[in-house]
C-alpha cells in the first residue's frame, strides 16, 4: 500500500473529483462529449509517457511542446501536399527523433544540464517555426482527419491505440532490461556504470523515444481536427510534466509508474470541465491546477525527509 | 483642347504602370497643363509576407494608382521593430513625400518618425499607432465600441434576441479583449434583456484548447444557442466543436476571425459569420489619407474626409474611422483570400 501511495492518492483524487461531477453535474458523462473530451488528451497522453521516462533517467525536457509544434508543421504540410497520412506520420517521427536527439547529445555525452540544453532548443525550435510559418493554418486535404475514417471510429482508435501504447511502455519499463537501466541510472548513475549499464547511452536513448513520441502525439493531434495550428503544441510541456509530477514521479529521478501519470493528467484534463459543468468561473482553472502540483511536490517532499530521516 | 483632355484622361489609366508614361497623364489631366510633381508614398506594414499585411498592401496599391502617386512597399520580412527604423531612416535619405505605416513597436519608432518630420516628410499611421506627437494621423480600423457592438448585434440576430450564448476569447487578462467584452456586455445590458451570457472562457490563443472549451460548454449548457469567439483561434475551434458534437446549425457561431481560417466551416454551414475589418480598405484608406496629408486637403480639425471609393469617412480628434466592421457570411467569403 504504502509503495503506491502517491500513485494511489491521486487516483483517489480522481475518483472524488468524478463522483462530485457524477452527483452534481451528470451532463458531463453524456458518452459523445466525454469521447470527444477524452480523444483530445491523447496527444498530451502520449508526450506524458515520454516526459514520465525522461523525469525517471533524472531529466527534464522543456523543448518538447516546440517539437510538437515544429512535428504538426511538417507533417500538416506533407499531408497538405497531398502524399498519404504514412509518409506525414514517418516525417513527423524522424522530425521529433532528430529534435530528440540533439537534446540527447549535448545531455548525455556533454553533460549539460537539461534544464538549459531543451530551454535553448525549446526557443531555437519555437522562433524557427515561427519564422517560417508565420502562424499561419494549415488546411489539411478531407480524407487526414479521424483516418478517413468515421469520427467515432477514429476516436476510438486514437483511444485504444494510445492507451495500449501506454500498457506496451509501462510492461517494458518494468519487465525489459531496457526500462529498469532507465531506472538504475535516474536512481544513480555511477552505481549503475559500475554495475555494467551505459548510463549516457541510456539517457541519450531516453530523449530520442521522447522526441520520436511528440511526432507522433504530433500526428495524432492533427488527426483530429482539419487544420493544423501553428501554435498547437505552446505550453504543452508543462501539462505533461504536471502530469507525470502529480502521478507521483520524482523530479529527483528513478522513481515514478506510468499508470500513475495517466492518473495524474486525467486529473488535471479534468478539472478544466469540471468548473466548467460546476459553473465555477475560469479565473479558478490555473489556481487550482497549481494548488494540486503543489500538493504532489508536497507530498514528494515529506516522503522524501521521512525516508531520510 | 476639350477633346485632347479627354483622350488622355482615357489613356492614362492604361499608362499608369509604365514609368514615364504616368507623367503624360498627369500633365495632361492638371489644370492648364502645368507639370506637377508627383507625389511619393512610402507604405510600411509591420511585415511582409504576411496575409494580413498583404492584402493591406493590394488596397494601397489601389489606391496608388487611382491617385497616380509613386507608391514605395518595404517592411520587415519577420515582425521586427529594429528593422522598422532601419526603412524609415532608408526613406529619410531618399527624400519621400508621405510614410504611411504599421507600428510594431508604439515607442521605439516615434523617434525615426518625428526625425522624418522634422524633414517635412509627412507621417501617417494605420492598423497600429505611434505616439501622437509623431504623425498626423491614425486610421483606425475599429474602435472596441465597434467590434463589442458588431458582435453582440450579430449574436442577437442569430438567436432571435433571445436565449443563452457563451464566449471564448484569448485570455482573461489581455487589454483588448476586455474592452471587447466590456463593450459586449454593456450592449447586452441595454439591448438584449432575453439573452444570458452563460460563461466566458480562455483559450489561450490556441485553436485546440478553444475546441475543448467548446466542447465542455455544448454540454455543460444543453440550452447553449450561440458561441460567440473573440480571438481568431477560437473561431475555427468552437466551430469543430460544434461540428463533432453533430450540433452544426443548431448552436450558432459568430466570431473575430479570418477568412481563409474558416472558409470551409462557413461554407458548411458551422459559423454563420466572421467580423473583422475589411482589411484591404484599410491599406486603401491609409493611403487615400496619406495624400489628403500631403497635398494639404486633410487638417488638423477636420471631421471628415473623401477618401475615394469608401467616400465619405469620419475623423475622430486625429483617427480616421475605416467605419463599421465588416461582415463575411457564406455568400461573400470567397471574395476575400486573407
Amino acid at each position: 500500500m504504502n509503495r503506491y501511495f502517491r500513485e494511489l492518492s491521486v487516483t483517489g483524487a480522481l475518483v472524488l473529483l468524478l463522483a462530485v461531477l457524477a452527483i452534481w453535474a451528470p451532463h458531463f458523462y453524456q458518452p459523445q462529449p466525454l469521447l470527444s473530451r477524452f480523444t483530445a488528451q491523447t496527444p498530451a497522453l502520449i508526450l506524458t509517457i515520454g516526459m514520465t521516462l525522461v523525469m525517471i533517467v533524472r531529466q527534464i525536457d522543456i523543448s518538447v511542446g516546440a517539437q510538437f509544434g515544429v512535428c504538426a508543421v511538417v507533417a500538416g504540410l506533407i499531408s497538405a501536399s497531398g502524399a498519404p497520412l504514412i509518409v506525414a506520420l514517418a516525417a513527423a517521427l524522424a522530425a521529433g527523433a532528430i529534435m530528440g536527439a540533439l537534446n540527447g547529445v549535448l545531455i548525455a555525452w556533454m553533460g549539460l544540464p537539461s534544464i538549459v540544453v531543451s530551454l535553448a532548443t525549446m526557443v531555437t525550435w519555437a522562433e524557427l517555426l515561427r519564422l517560417f510559418q508565420q502562424g499561419k493554418f494549415i488546411n489539411l486535404p478531407a480524407n487526414v482527419q479521424w483516418f478517413g475514417l468515421s469520427q467515432s471510429a477514429g476516436q476510438q482508435g486514437l483511444i485504444f491505440g494510445s492507451v495500449l501504447l501506454l500498457a506496451g511502455v509501462s510492461w517494458l519499463l518494468k519487465n525489459r532490461s531496457g526500462g529498469r537501466h532507465i531506472y538504475a541510472v535516474g536512481s544513480d548513475a555511477e552505481a549503475a556504470r559500475l554495475a555494467g549499464i551505459n548510463p549516457k547511452l541510456t539517457t541519450f536513448t531516453v530523449f530520442v523515444i521522447m522526441g520520436t513520441l511528440a511526432g507522433l502525439a504530433a500526428v495524432l493531434n492533427m488527426v483530429q481536427s482539419p487544420q493544423v495550428d501553428p501554435k498547437c503544441g505552446v505550453a504543452l510541456e508543462l501539462r505533461a510534466i504536471a502530469a507525470a509530477v502529480v502521478g507521483g514521479v520524482a523530479v529527483s529521478g528513478g522513481r515514478g509508474r506510468l499508470w500513475g501519470s495517466f492518473a495524474g493528467l486525467l486529473l488535471l484534463a479534468t478539472i478544466n470541465p469540471a468548473l466548467t459543468f460546476l459553473h465555477v468561473e475560469a479565473y479558478w482553472e490555473k489556481a487550482i491546477q497549481g494548488l494540486v502540483i503543489l500538493l504532489a511536490v508536497i507530498a514528494d517532499g515529506l516522503r522524501s525527509r521521512r525516508q531520510t530521516s | 483642347m476639350k477633346r485632347s483632355q479627354f483622350l488622355a484622361l482615357l489613356a492614362a489609366p492604361a499608362f499608369a504602370f509604365l514609368p514615364g508614361c504616368g507623367k503624360s497623364g498627369d500633365a495632361a489631366s492638371a489644370p492648364g497643363g502645368s507639370v506637377e510633381k508627383r507625389l511619393t508614398i512610402a507604405f510600411l506594414p509591420k511585415s511582409k509576407g504576411n496575409r494580413y499585411f498583404s492584402t493591406c498592401e493590394k488596397g494601397a496599391r489601389a489606391a496608388a494608382e487611382e491617385l497616380k502617386v509613386d507608391f514605395l512597399f518595404d517592411g520587415p520580412t519577420n515582425t521586427d521593430p529594429a528593422k522598422q527604423n532601419e526603412i524609415v531612416e532608408n526613406w529619410i535619405t531618399l527624400g519621400v513625400d508621405v510614410i504611411a505605416v504599421a507600428c510594431e513597436n508604439r515607442e521605439g519608432i516615434s523617434g525615426a518618425l518625428k526625425k522624418a518630420q522634422a524633414k517635412g516628410i509627412k507621417v501617417v499611421t494605420f492598423d497600429s499607432d505611434t505616439t501622437p506627437d509623431a504623425r498626423s494621423f491614425f486610421v483606425n480600423e475599429a474602435t472596441d465600441e465597434g467590434i463589442g457592438h458588431a458582435l453582440m448585434d450579430g449574436a442577437a440576430q442569430l438567436c432571435g434576441e433571445e436565449g443563452e450564448f457563451a464566449l471564448i476569447c484569448a485570455t482573461l487578462t489581455a487589454a483588448n479583449q476586455n474592452q471587447w467584452r466590456k463593450q459586449i456586455e454593456a450592449r447586452l445590458a441595454a439591448k438584449y434583456p432575453k439573452m444570458k451570457l452563460v460563461d466566458s472562457k480562455p483559450c489561450d490563443d490556441q485553436k485546440d484548447k478553444a475546441q475543448q472549451e467548446a466542447t465542455n460548454l455544448l454540454s455543460a449548457y444543453p440550452n447553449l444557442k450561440c458561441i460567440m469567439a473573440i480571438c481568431s483561434p477560437a473561431v475555427p475551434g468552437a466551430a469543430e466543436a460544434v461540428k463533432q458534437a453533430g450540433k452544426s446549425g443548431a448552436v450558432k457561431i459568430i466570431g473575430l476571425g479570418l477568412p481563409s481560417e474558416n472558409r470551409a466551416y462557413v461554407k458548411e454551414g458551422v459559423t454563420q459569420s466572421l467580423i473583422l475589418w475589411n482589411v484591404e480598405d484599410l491599406g486603401y484608406l491609409a493611403v487615400q489619407t496619406a495624400y489628403a496629408v500631403a497635398n494639404g486637403t486633410l487638417k488638423a480639425g477636420d471631421k471628415t474626409m473623401k477618401a475615394g471609393r469608401l467616400n465619405e469617412v469620419e475623423i475622430d480628434g486625429t483617427s480616421v474611422l475605416l467605419g463599421k466592421p465588416f461582415v463575411f457570411t457564406k455568400d461573400n467569403i470567397d471574395q476575400f483570400q486573407f
